[in-house]
């Protein structure tokens, strides 16, 4: 049997892939390449999740799959997430003929 | 093996992360996360979470990054593809978060004894305690997940149904062609095009 994984690697995975997602919030200026980024980050949250859940203690209170089912709520949430954001990124588009996010500044004053 | 299979594809999974912030394109950009989301998909299976990994796919390949794919389409013929990324003061304070966030991350991973320990995942041997019923779990994935949103978490899954039916009807709502909007938009910017914006 070769050695398994430590916990730690995916951990390391995890930040790293959070830390890209959110260097691509800050560096992207079209707001669907913004969402992309914002979903790399979710995705890097529920690995974490899931690692979290396989290699850690299960208290009984908590029910047997306790990081999968916080991982699923994850997805259900970044999926209607996504298509409230494309639908205002499409209003906004139709509005002022633009999808950056450095000139949607109208509230700014 | 399984320690350099994993090396191997997270790097594979780190680099596409890395092309869906730099790609150029938006369309090579969505590609790019398409890869990513597999990436992850596989790190579920090598966790031992087969119905994550194919909810997974199901939801970010099919779902998520087909609706990507519509608002790619539907707003990107106006600007070109150069204006994807930003100038270059924005460009270092985005690789300062980057090294800034990962560093403190990986420090911190580091530096919790309980975390570093646990190397060796646990078994699930048939026995009576609590280990028992994940392994269980683990063998029967799907069943259990039934039970617990149907038992355990009930509240939130009552609650991800009432969000999913909000996010449904607010998207359509949203994406609605409305008639004053484009009234507005009129008055707004005179010189824009009323064929374009037009019913």
């Amino acid at each position: 049997m070769s050695q398994q994984i430590p916990l730690t690697w995916f951990l390391y995975f995890a930040a790293a892939s959070f830390s890209i997602g959110l260097m691509g919030v800050l560096m992207r200026r079209n707001a669907i390449g913004v969402l992309m980024a914002i979903e790399i980050m979710l995705n890097a949250a529920n690995v974490n999740f899931v690692a979290f859940w396989r290699y850690g203690p299960t208290p009984a209170s908590e029910g047997p799959i306790s990081g999968v089912m916080m991982a699923l709520f994850v997805v259900t949430v970044a999926a209607a997430e996504v298509a409230v954001g494309v639908g205002l990124i499409l209003l906004c588009y139709r509005r002022w003929r633009a999808a950056d996010v450095d000139e949607l500044d109208t509230l700014s004053g | 093996m399984i320690q350099a299979l994993f090396i191997a594809l997270s790097a594979f999974g780190l680099l596409m992360a890395l092309g869906t912030v730099f790609a150029r394109n938006l369309v090579n950009a969505a590609l790019f996360l398409v890869a990513f989301f597999f990436v992850i998909a596989c790190q579920f299976v090598l966790l031992e979470a087969e119905f994550m990994a194919a909810i997974q796919v199901l939801i970010y390949i099919g779902a998520v990054t087909v609706i990507l794919m519509f608002g790619i389409m539907l707003t990107r013929n106006i600007q070109g593809d150069e204006t994807t990324t930003v100038t270059r003061p924005w460009r270092l304070l985005g690789l300062g978060a980057f090294g800034t966030v990962c560093t403190v991350l990986v420090l911190g991973i580091n530096a919790y004894q309980p975390w570093t320990d646990l190397s060796v995942r646990p078994e699930f041997p048939v026995t009576k305690d609590s280990t028992t019923a994940r392994g269980q779990a683990i063998l029967s994935m799907t069943p259990t997940v039934g039970r617990e949103m149907m038992t355990r978490y009930v509240v939130a899954f009552e609650l991800a149904g009432l969000l999913l039916t909000a996010a449904l009807v607010g998207a359509v709502v949203l994406a609605q062609h409305d008639s004053t909007d484009v009234v507005n938009a009129r008055a707004d910017k005179p010189g824009s095009d009323p064929a374009v914006t037009g019913s």
